[in-house]
């Protein structure tokens, strides 16, 4: 069964520097993306950066990073 | 017989000990020769070609769209950009006629585990296309750093002994551009890989051989294996290696005191020969 992972980015705003979802999961399953992608010539910015639920198919729905998140960010369903 | 030494080897004894094939078609990845992909997180890491509805496919055992997801996403990395695992001895060789060669962080790392560019230098890219990767701000993350032949060797053995695999990279098949040193579950090639059964890391030319009469099971090696391939035998108690999923990068080799592990040539097991 494949889980809903989503992620409040007005509350998750330095993922880069905070990655506790990313470090706390067991399955390593959240990952960091961003929505403007490598480009040549253009820099990402920290702030660019957002998580997501790369490897999805991979989540038991254990809720670490539920409960783990400072920002009440991340929320699981099936 | 790998197809890419069919293919390029052109009379070296692999593909990748060609030089033409670190120089030939440098950077000639066109706009409408690339995967057209447009930018999402959730593809981060390098698996933007696995899409949703191929896990979707694999979560409901629809074998046939599985099969042709899998044969989609490989005719594309095979034309672009896929690898194929190498010894540390054969990376070694590869060093010794290659330059430049640079480290950099690794894009995979940075996604997976957002880790900081100061802990993340395991990238090593190859080739002029090196003097001018600050064209690529992302991948520049942290700057470069140049190697001489020595240091490269240095790094690479080191990144091996911390228990990495080497790996050679094509950016425009079959130009070579770099030496990635990969562990699951990070690594989005593996992972990929492994998890997903895409062909989009080849097996290497070699296969691990375990001698049951010097293994002595103290399992020094199990925690090396990135491609679980390696267990312990709890009724033997000793080091079993399933050779069908053996990747051949040679990591328990060098952590067994006993040298009861050995590499074989892939090409001498008849039914290994055509596994990769």
């Amino acid at each position: 069964m494949l889980p809903t992972i989503t992620v409040d980015y007005k509350k998750c705003l330095d993922p880069l520097s905070c990655r506790k979802c990313l470090l706390i999961c067991p399955t390593h399953v959240l990952g960091l993306g961003t929505r403007v992608g490598p480009r040549k010539f253009k820099e990402i910015y920290r702030s660019q950066f957002l998580v997501a639920g790369v490897r999805f198919e991979k989540c038991s729905g254990c809720m670490d990073c539920v409960n783990g998140c400072p920002n009440n960010a991340i929320q699981v369903s099936f | 017989m790998c197809q890419w030494c069919d293919k390029y080897a052109e009379g070296y004894s692999r593909w990748y000990f060609n030089p033409a094939n670190y120089a030939r078609k440098l950077y000639k990845i066109r706009k409408d020769e690339g995967p057209d992909l447009e930018p999402n997180p959730i593809v981060a890491g390098g698996m933007s070609l696995v899409k949703q509805d191929f896990i979707e496919a694999l979560d409901r055992k629809d074998h046939e769209a599985i099969a042709k997801h899998r044969h989609d996403i490989e005719q594309l990395a095979w034309r672009v950009h896929f690898g194929q695992v190498v010894t540390l001895e054969d990376t070694l060789k590869v060093i010794d006629f290659i330059y430049p060669i640079a480290l950099m962080t690794c894009a995979c790392r940075r996604s997976m585990l957002g880790l900081p560019d100061e802990e993340n230098f395991t990238c090593m890219g190859m080739g002029p296309g090196m003097y001018k990767w600050e064209r690529w701000p992302d991948t520049y993350r942290g700057g470069l750093q140049f190697l001489t032949p020595d240091e490269a060797k240095d790094a690479v053995t080191k990144m091996n002994q911390r228990g990495l695999v080497q790996t050679l990279f094509t950016f425009g098949t079959p130009y070579l551009g770099g030496i990635c040193n990969c562990d699951y579950p990070d690594c989005s090639a593996i992972r990929t890989t492994i998890d997903f059964g895409v062909q989009f890391l080849w097996k290497g030319h070699h296969v691990a051989k375990v001698d049951n009469d010097l293994c002595n099971g103290c399992a020094s090696c199990i925690h090396r294996c990135q491609f679980k391939a390696l267990s312990f035998s709890a009724t033997q108690e000793k080091a079993y290696i399933d050779q069908f999923q053996c990747f051949g990068c040679g990591l328990c080799v060098t952590e067994c005191p006993q040298e009861a592990i050995s590499l074989v040539e892939r090409s001498s097991l008849p039914a290994l020969a055509n596994v990769w």
